[in-house]
């Protein structure tokens, strides 16, 4: 009886665990005041203007994480705003590496150091109040002050407004490309003068406007009515955080999400047989990239740095660190499209013996062991990795191992490479850079002596002097030689080994259409040309 | 008993700050500035002066208190703790109240249900079990215990989620914490969970089953059923100290369920958390988890008393006994 | 009836445990391939005639490098398993023995601090601040285990303690530290050793989700809790992934849990009566 009992029981838990209706408890509920829904009266109206079925339609879009605050000047939030169609900037990249307008309307050169934008005349924040050139100013100004990564694109850049709708842009730097600078999303445009910090604040002119926040879980959507542009068909976006990459898979394969983003290359092969969902590789400008430490005595030694690059097999650490879903390069810039004829410079091929040639000349010679010894110690070399670059790190360990190198990787937290790189107690460690922007800004920032992205220590005159020449460059076609010059040196002197684009792949449901692929997918997801099937 | 609650209150705060400050120490030791962090993930060029980037940390930094000592920074904790403020996140920016409020109710949540199905699925099959040792039942339930053990937590979670979400698709994947979503990872947690408690309850009903009592019970005419219910009732508390050990276990260890169901829990943000030094939030969190435990243990110690008379709280009556 | 039931019982985990040790430790003649060899044309095969238990994402014959791996396995989970136990009875006898005093308090509120503290956590700090060792893994794992064993080791003395042999051994004047040694010790040895043989296969799989954080062996060295952890990335395409490590690591613990009831019914002073 007892047993009886007891099954009864359990059965009735989980009855009626599974069939209670929907209801959000503990989750959204709380202290938590930017989880209160709030749709104004404009909006209401105007859905029945739509269609019943686009009036209702709901996108779902799980991402691995989203917006942390609603204040575009805070960390880690405007690219998912922009992302999702909410925050907007001056000027946009399309799919084929152009600038384009976006709340502008077009920029002029009037000389070397000065521009002229003209903004959109029908362009209102979400309140109503018109993008005007003092408006963009403040807002801009408001970033430069606040936003530490907005820096880098308005630095040496002054603004003043001419009129309503034109502002001038004198800059320090001769050339300097300002529609360039102000596609970034840390430029986006918002209301200066708005708190942004709950749903009711903020204030931005996207397609779509934030109607519900929940930090951490998710972020609702609904379509702008005032939009200056063509309006999205779709009338609701929730952007989710599934924080687990499989769990993002599943989503989408079951039906729930109609879009997966930060799709690992591993769980390609479950899209394979898949009616449901297909998988967008869009190759992105961004180059995983081992950075070197050039203080260690080992790797001060050129010679030893150019082994290291020869003497890799870029194809097969395709394979085991990226799935097959990328190309091998050797060159740092090649990743950006319009570099694309650098990917096989310096570094040709794949050459173990000039590798060990290199070694030897470098004094390091193979003892019985199949160790590399010099003066009686061992060429060691110690790899940090952190995130999904663990079986890239084995696979280069494996790699080094064959040249005779002692090689050993540790996978961990970030904050252990960080203070690695404080102490100087560190050998090698990975990181991928985007490689699309202006030229100066992007090689500098690598390349010069107190860059952020130098880390090894890398202080080259004749790289100097290349980057002090490509910073008054006069035209196009000037940068783009220097460009590949720096490129090319730089891969010579090898502070940095090169490996290959970082993979970016995105899962959409077969019933969405019109997703437009984009080499920087992660601000170009969510488009005014995107439908979705009627359920 | 008006001052046996008062002395295991003090008892409770001792431990509260004492393993508070603990941990607040053990955070700050450990290598890596949450500023720095913050900063640093963010970036999409390198810039080319670090300049900048120094004075922002700086400043930052300031703006947290984190520029002074150790010391002060506690007595600068101590006193918002006062009065019931627990600091910001320096991630977020939100009050770590709030934070923390909203995903620990859906971490209880999710512990009670999983306590709920581990319970009932240990205390009945740990009985069937017992009842029924050495036959083929007895087998198949402890193997199944043996599978269960040696089965990793994500294997087991990740299996059932693609199971019952993609191919019976009657499972929602969202971020939300919601009713018609507990089930299964309160499921997966209790299917984890219980192999230990079955064992316990078997082994500890096994033992209880061979004393002297037991075999006078049945000598004396009484019931299978009564009897059974008696020693039932005897191994209580090994096994409630097993439920509440579970309990504690759940609430800090389900990280890796709730991240794969993504379940809004507080495991997961704690992790992320201490990932990113975010020093409020990690404090807040340990303060939380040791005061709820604490009060969860000291419930259980209170229980002892109710489960069996026979246990008192204040045994200096047995001393006497020495002399 | 029993008894003979008993010693199958031994017998069987013994030798299950005896062939798990042998492979394990003779994995340098029994492993058919070299556990760290990559081949890129071999990844992420099925079980085969030349790869019994199939290749890994590296290509790496997953038979050999669980054999291997076994050994690091086994012996760091071992020495945990040992120290916790006795760390564990330790405090349990000593605080359930002295219940109500300051010393009873002080450990319970240590176990209390211990138990709330979420495992990874601590884990995370400890790799942090002094290593990621064999030896750092095993300490993350004792401090947080052994409380488990505390717990149940008191909850089984206060019992005990209202038993008439106790109050017997006290009239008759045995010295406290005697009585813990005849009196407590063999009452808590079984449900103790029972759950031990369960806290193994939770250990192993513990160090597998420390190897998510870089604690433990490191690379290439196999050790089942990281192949485990680097297996998950492709478990749904080839879930035979884990079938190495996991098919060990249960015929492991299945061997430890024979032992165990084998033991227990050896060291239970009750005949068990059938119902």
């Amino acid at each position: 009886m007892k047993n009886i009992m007891f099954i009864f029981l359990l059965c009735a838990t989980i009855a009626a665990a599974g069939c209670s209706s929907n209801v959000n408890s503990a989750g959204s509920k709380g202290n938590n005041d930017q989880a209160k829904s709030s749709v104004n009266g404009s909006s209401n109206a105007s859905e029945q203007a739509h269609s019943i079925e686009a009036g209702t339609q709901e996108l779902i879009v799980a991402g691995q994480e989203i917006a942390v605050t609603l204040d575009p000047v805070q960390p880690l939030t405007t690219a998912y705003l922009r992302n999702m169609g909410v925050a907007e900037a001056l000027f946009k990249v399309n799919a084929a590496g152009e600038v384009i307008p976006e709340l502008a309307e077009s920029a002029t050169a009037i000389d070397p150091t000065t521009w002229e934008i003209k903004l959109r005349s029908n362009a209102l924040f979400w309140s109503g109040k018109a993008v005007d050139a003092e408006a963009v100013i403040a807002s801009l100004e408001r970033s430069r002050e606040l936003d530490l990564q907005a820096q880098p694109f308005l630095e040496g850049m002054t603004f003043s407004a001419i009129k309503d709708d034109t502002l001038k842009v004198e800059t320090e730097r001769e050339h300097l490309p300002v529609p360039l600078n102000l596609s970034y999303y840390q430029t986006a445009i918002h209301n200066a003068e708005a708190k942004h910090d709950s749903v009711e604040t903020m204030d931005m002119t996207g397609m779509y406007k934030v109607v519900q926040f929940v930090p951490k879980q998710k972020i609702v959507l609904s379509i702008n009515e005032n939009y200056w542009g063509e309006k999205p068909s779709i009338a609701t976006v929730v952007h989710e955080e599934i924080a687990d990459e499989q769990t993002r898979v599943m989503s989408i394969l079951s039906g729930r999400s109609h879009i997966a983003l930060n799709v690992n290359p591993s769980s390609l092969a479950q899209f394979e047989h898949n009616d449901k969902a297909a998988i967008i590789a869009a190759p992105a400008a961004n180059t995983q990239t081992i950075y070197l430490n050039l203080n260690q005595s080992q790797l001060a030694d050129v010679k030893v740095r150019q082994a290291l690059s020869w003497g890799l097999d870029r194809e097969e650490l395709v394979v085991l660190g990226a799935e097959g879903q990328s190309v091998p390069i050797t060159t740092w810039l090649s990743s950006n499209p319009a570099y694309a004829e650098a990917a096989n410079a310096v570094y040709t091929k794949f050459d173990a013996d000039k590798a060990g040639e290199l070694l030897d000349e470098a004094g390091w010679l193979k003892d019985s062991d199949g160790l590399r010894y010099k003066d009686g110690n061992p060429l060691t070399l110690r790899l940090m990795t952190w995130g999904g670059d663990k079986a890239l790190g084995e696979a280069l360990q494996n790699q080094w191992n064959n040249l005779g190198i002692k090689a050993e990787v540790q996978h961990g937290d970030y904050s252990l490479i960080e203070t690695a790189r404080e102490t100087g107690d560190w050998d090698a460690t990975i990181e991928a850079w985007s490689t699309f922007g202006d030229e100066y800004a992007l090689l500098s920032g690598q390349y010069a002596p107190e860059a952020r992205g130098n880390f090894g220590g890398f202080n080259d005159e004749a790289t100097n002097q290349l980057l002090a020449q490509l910073a008054g460059a006069a035209d196009a076609e000037a940068k783009r030689k220097l460009a590949l010059q720096i490129n090319e040196h730089v891969a010579e002197q090898a502070p940095v080994i090169s490996l290959f684009p970082r993979p970016q792949l995105t899962a959409i449901s077969q019933s969405l259409h019109g997703f437009e692929v984009h080499f920087r997918q992660f601000e170009n997801t969510i488009t005014s040309r995107l439908t979705l099937d009627a359920q | 008993m008006c001052r046996l609650i008062i002395k295991k209150m003090l008892q409770t705060f001792i431990t509260l700050f004492f393993a508070t400050f603990v941990i607040f120490l053990l955070v700050r030791l450990a290598p890596g500035d949450p500023v720095n962090i913050m900063l640093s993930r963010t970036g999409e060029i390198a810039m080319s002066d670090s300049q900048a980037y120094d004075h922002k940390l700086a400043e930052l930094r300031a703006q947290h208190g984190l520029d002074q000592n150790i010391a002060e920074q506690y007595v600068t904790w101590v006193r918002h703790l006062l009065q019931f403020d627990l600091g910001s996140s320096i991630h977020t920016g939100r009050p770590v109240q709030a934070e923390m409020a909203e995903r620990l109710s859906a971490t209880c949540l999710l512990g009670i249900a999983a306590l709920l199905i581990q319970s009932v699925l240990g205390l009945f099959f740990g009985t069937l079990s017992a009842l029924r040792a050495g036959k083929l039942i007895d087998h198949i339930v402890r193997l199944t215990c043996i599978v269960l053990a040696s089965t990793p937590a994500f294997v087991l979670g990740l299996a059932l989620l693609s199971f019952v979400a993609v191919r019976l698709g009657v499972y929602e994947i969202s971020s939300e914490a919601s009713w018609s979503r507990l089930w299964l990872p309160a499921l997966t947690l209790g299917l984890i969970g219980a192999p230990q408690l079955i064992r316990v309850v078997r082994a500890s009903l096994l033992t209880e089953l061979g004393q002297t009592y037991v075999l006078s019970g049945f000598a004396r005419g009484l019931s299978n059923q009564l009897v059974v219910r008696h020693a039932l009732r005897n191994i209580l508390l090994p096994v409630a100290t097993m439920v509440a050990l579970s309990f504690a276990g759940l609430i800090s260890g389900a990280v890796v369920i709730e991240s794969i169901f993504s379940w809004p829990g507080v495991g997961k943000h704690a992790l992320d958390s201490i990932l990113l030094k975010d020093y409020p939030v990690i404090q807040g969190y340990a303060l939380i988890m040791v005061a709820l435990v604490t009060g969860i243990n000291l419930l259980i110690d209170a229980l002892y008393v109710l489960i069996d008379p026979r246990v008192r709280l204040k045994p200096r009556v047995r001393r006497e006994l020495r002399a | 009836m029993h008894r003979r039931k008993a010693t199958f019982s031994l017998i069987a985990g013994c030798v299950l445990l005896g062939l798990i040790v042998v492979s394990v430790f003779g994995a340098s003649m029994l492993a058919p391939h070299d556990p760290v060899k990559q081949s890129t044309l071999e990844r992420l095969e099925k079980p085969s005639l030349e790869h019994p238990l199939g290749t890994d994402r590296f290509g790496r014959d997953i038979l050999s490098r669980t054999l291997h791996g076994g050994q690091n396995t086994l012996i760091s989970s071992f020495i945990a398993l040992i120290a916790t136990i006795v760390i564990g009875l330790l405090v349990g006898i000593v605080a359930g023995m002295y219940h109500g005093s300051l010393l009873d308090t002080i450990l319970m509120r240590l176990v209390d601090v211990l138990l709330s503290f979420p495992f990874m956590v601590l884990a995370m700090v400890i790799a942090a601040l002094f290593g990621t060792s064999l030896f750092h893994l095993l300490a993350v794992i004792v401090s947080v285990c052994w409380v488990t064993f505390a717990r149940l080791s008191r909850s089984i003395v206060l019992q005990a303690k209202t038993e008439t042999s106790f109050a017997a051994a006290k009239v008759l004047g045995a010295s406290d530290l005697t009585i813990m040694r005849k009196e407590l010790l063999p009452r808590t040895i079984g449900p103790v050793l029972i759950l031990a043989t369960f806290e193994l296969g939770s250990l192993i799989l513990s160090i597998a989700a420390l190897s998510f954080l870089g604690l433990g062996s490191q690379p290439p060295t196999p050790e089942w809790g990281s192949m485990l952890a680097d297996g998950r990335d492709h478990f749904f395409q080839f879930p035979h992934i884990l079938l190495g490590p996991t098919l060990f690591i249960f015929i492991t613990v299945a061997a430890f849990n024979l032992i165990g009831e084998g033991l227990r019914n050896q060291l239970d002073p009750y005949e068990k009566i059938e119902l």
